[in-house]
């Protein structure tokens, strides 16, 4: 296991990045073309109600005094108070990111459960028609936009077939399971066709090495190879491929979670830019970086669990 | 095509707003209905954004109520009265009527709410600024206001005055009137309409159940509503809102697109309605002398404004933006508005005559002119590329500036553009708010136009207190003439509220104020 300095080592050069998010955060934020007031007091109101809303927003502050404020409640929990939802930012977000975990994990189980073994399939029987096939399907995956994919899915298996409901969300944790099979789907079958592909690249070359020709030889049985030797070490790209995944996932729910109605945090972001609802934007960055930033230390700690030399770095 | 889709369309649109076949109502059961956002706030003062209010009566019901055409009727007043000098308003409530936990309603809870809506902090205040006091006398509350106030009486049918429960309303903690009502809603409302708040899972689904103390009576006798459940789904993308409907998930979707409503009304197992709205698109005209650098600003001159009206062929934007499910506008409000006069489109398509109008105007060797759309928006763009073909030919060369939403609110503030795309539906059963926003100066500028007509400003002001209905219509005759002849605006159309339905269900309607009523609906089994 990597030891307690690696960790702490890793968590403390998280703090940096959280403070330059923040920076930026608050300035483009802030940088964006057009009144917030506007956007969230509607044409109707008067110039004086803009005024008011102004005043109460803080937004008549120099934006250094605003930062200020911006820092230290974001270090005391408190996020403000969301000017769509009329409540506090971090209750919207905490009552959302569920919803948005459940379905990120969903999907990255799916991606794993169906690309490890296809990459494994494929990479024993490397050019050969099941190989060339597996490859072929994957691509056509990848060439497409997770919304078409989303889409397509919803209007075959779900209007159609009517295997799954279209859109929206369970109301108990298996009721998601089946709420949320189409979305995960079609997020899975993007992310699962990268990482088909660059697993079974990392299968192909560790399965001609010196040291798995000489388990081999050794007369190790076909599974203990296979999973100790040959996995283990093909794992280690995979990993970091994949905890990048979880990056992009986030940005990708912002389309997924409106085409197929799921309550998540990346459908309120959408919600929140077009309100301009600055605390909502700011709170919901903020969650995304952390989200991302944790991911990236996960994907540390298995990596260098999995290959020990990661340890010295 | 286009031959079979017109007569299809206009046969959904005429039979939109009449009751389906006379069949015994059936009742009971739960409707399913996929909506385009989610509400935040059901609050008859504090509902801000259309997704709240068009919610509102559902829950609260108030003391008059918009009818069928737009006349008003008995709510939960069921009698009122104006004063000669129209100074005072007398109401005299329904009796036996109680909320949904069982309380009587009394006159104490018709003056707590007619107080709350004063508020001058909330979104609406400013529709009761005439009302001075509130009072209440056994069964029998009076309004005393400053002047009189014509617009009054349909205040009082409209969503911000929605009758709440005193006592349950003052249970709930909050520092000012906004946290209270955001409480008061989270802890699932006592209500005073048809129907209560069950759940509210935010962003996902909201659930209304009958209230079995609604006073209304239906077709058969008993109270309203005739449905026991709405079950209400938070579906944003219009495709998979469509989806949802046609696997029958949902009994019914809204905003349903333009482009998708002739396919809809094809599909044999749902009812495509297109309910009459108060909603019109148009677009500004800056027309104050200068423009914002200072340079000298050809619109101010109306010649060169009507001259852009003619120059609009208005069937054929309606055709490629709405579906030819759009109308053009006849006046500068809605033709389902109270004291709307015109029955013929403004400013018919004629090229020659724009141009002649042009040259009278002294312009001469082409006119730059600037649109301002919205980033994204698909109508904005087939709008400008339209508008762009049909006023080259008068030698107007039109460039597009696309921005969002709230930096165009931003340029009509500060009158820094041409003419921008805007929208309007009415919040109210009464032309004033529609007129205050268009035309009158001291309101918003004549919604950033900067026209000031000061012939149209005492003519607005004197209809605010005006008392008598037919010197009221003349007033509204006049001012739309005025403004239809200056032409501060492109006049554009007039759009219905696209809504699908499954064929089991009935006489649900949108009011063209916008409002979800869900009252009078039922399904057939």
């Amino acid at each position: 296991m990597p030891s307690a300095a690696y960790l702490l080592s890793r968590l403390l050069q998280i703090v940096p990045t959280f403070l330059l998010v923040m920076v930026f955060i608050f300035l483009f934020v802030r940088l964006l073309p057009g009144d917030p007031a506007i956007a969230m007091a509607e044409a109707k109101a008067s110039d004086q109600q803009l005024a008011e809303i102004r005043e109460r927003m803080g937004l008549n502050e120099p934006l250094a005094v605003q930062f200020g404020y911006f820092v230290k409640n974001t270090v005391t929990g408190d996020l403000g108070r969301s000017i769509l939802m009329k409540r506090p930012v971090a209750e919207v977000i905490l009552e959302r990111l569920p919803v948005t975990v459940y379905l990120s994990l969903y999907a990255v189980a799916l991606s794993v459960l169906v690309a490890a073994p296809l990459a494994l399939f494929a990479a024993t029987r490397a050019n050969g028609p099941a190989d060339i096939a597996i490859r072929g399907l994957f691509q056509v995956g990848l060439s497409m936009p997770v919304f078409y994919i989303g889409l397509v899915l919803l209007t075959v298996l779900g209007a159609k077939l009517r295997l799954f409901p279209v859109g929206g969300y369970g109301r108990s944790f298996i009721d998601n399971l089946y709420h949320l099979a189409l979305p995960a789907l079609s997020i899975a079958l993007y992310t699962s066709a990268i990482l088909m592909r660059n697993l079974r690249a990392s299968l192909v070359e560790v399965l001609d090495s010196e040291f798995v020709q000489f388990a081999r030889a050794k007369g190790l049985p076909r599974r203990i190879v296979l999973t100790r030797h040959v996995l283990r070490n093909a794992l280690v790209s995979a990993v970091t491929l994949l905890g990048l995944s979880i990056g992009n996932l986030m940005s990708g729910t912002l389309v997924t979670e409106t085409v197929f109605a799921v309550p998540g945090v990346g459908r309120l972001m959408l919600e929140a830019i077009f309100a301009r609802d600055y605390p909502l934007i700011q709170g919901l960055t903020l969650t995304f970086a952390v989200i991302v930033s944790l991911t990236f230390l996960a994907t540390d700690i298995v990596q260098s669990w999995l290959d020990p030399r990661l340890r010295q770095a | 095509m286009k031959k079979m889709i017109m007569p299809l369309l206009a046969a959904v649109f005429l039979t939109a707003p009449m009751a389906m076949p006379a069949t015994a109502v059936e009742r009971g059961g739960a409707m399913s209905f996929a909506r385009y956002d989610d509400s935040v706030l059901i609050d008859p003062v504090w509902a801000e954004r259309n997704p709240d209010i068009w919610m509102v009566t559902n829950l609260y019901d108030t003391l008059l109520r918009n009818g069928e055409k737009g006349a008003l009727e008995p709510g939960l007043a069921e009698k009122h009265e104006v004063s000669a000098d129209g100074k005072t308003i007398t109401l005299t409530l329904r009796q036996g009527v109680k909320f949904s936990d069982g309380s009587a309603l009394s006159a104490g809870d018709v003056v707590f709410s007619l107080e709350r809506a004063r508020n001058p902090d909330g979104p609406w205040g400013n529709l009761l600024a005439s009302v001075t006091g509130v009072k209440a006398e056994g069964s029998t509350v009076t309004l005393s206001l400053k002047q009189p106030d014509p617009t009054i009486l349909s205040v009082l049918a409209t969503f911000n005055t929605g009758i709440v429960p005193k006592a349950a309303y003052e249970k709930m903690d909050g520092a000012n009137d906004q946290e209270k009502a955001a409480a008061f809603y989270a802890a699932g409302p006592v209500t005073s309409g048809p129907f209560m708040l069950k759940e509210h899972q935010k962003g996902s689904r909201m659930v209304f159940v009958r209230n079995p103390n609604y006073w209304r009576n239906g077709e058969d006798g008993k109270p309203l509503p005739y449905l026991d459940e709405v079950d209400f789904e938070i579906i944003p993308d219009d495709a998979t809102r469509i989806l949802k409907l046609q696997s029958g998930e949902v009994d019914g979707a809204e905003f349903i697109p333009f482009s998708r409503v002739a396919e809809l009304s094809a599909d044999p197992n749902l009812d495509m309605k297109l309910f009459p709205s108060s909603r019109i698109i148009y677009a500004p005209i800056n027309s104050r002398e200068t423009k914002a650098d200072g340079s000298k600003n050809p619109l101010a001159d109306k010649r060169v404004r009507q001259a852009l009206n003619y120059a609009t062929d208005k069937s054929a934007i309606i055709r490629l933006v709405t579906f030819d499910t759009g109308m053009p506008m006849t006046s500068l409000m809605p033709a389902a508005t109270t004291y709307h006069a015109g029955s013929e489109p403004l400013y018919p398509y004629d090229p020659a005559r724009a141009q002649a109008l042009l040259k009278e105007a002294g312009i001469e060797g082409g006119l730059d002119i600037t649109l301002t759309t919205l980033a994204g928006s698909a109508d904005d763009s087939t709008l400008f590329t339209a508008l762009q073909q049909m006023w080259q030919g008068i030698g107007v060369n039109l460039k597009v500036e696309q921005v969002d939403s709230p930096t165009r609110g931003e340029k009509n503030r500060s009158g820094t553009f041409d003419i921008h795309t805007y929208g309007w539906a009415n919040d109210i059963n009464d032309p004033a708010q529609v007129t205050s926003w268009l035309g009158y100066y001291k309101h918003r500028q004549a919604v950033g136009t900067g026209w000031n007509n000061a012939e149209f400003n005492t003519l607005f002001e004197t209809s605010m207190t005006e008392t008598d209905p037919e010197k009221r219509r003349e007033e509204y005759k006049k001012m739309q003439e005025i403004y239809a002849e200056e032409a501060p605006l492109l006049f554009l159309y007039e759009t219905p509220f696209a809504v699908a339905l499954a064929k089991s269900v009935r006489d649900y309607v949108q009011s063209p104020l916008g409002a979800n009523d869900f009252s009078t609906a039922w399904k057939s089994k």
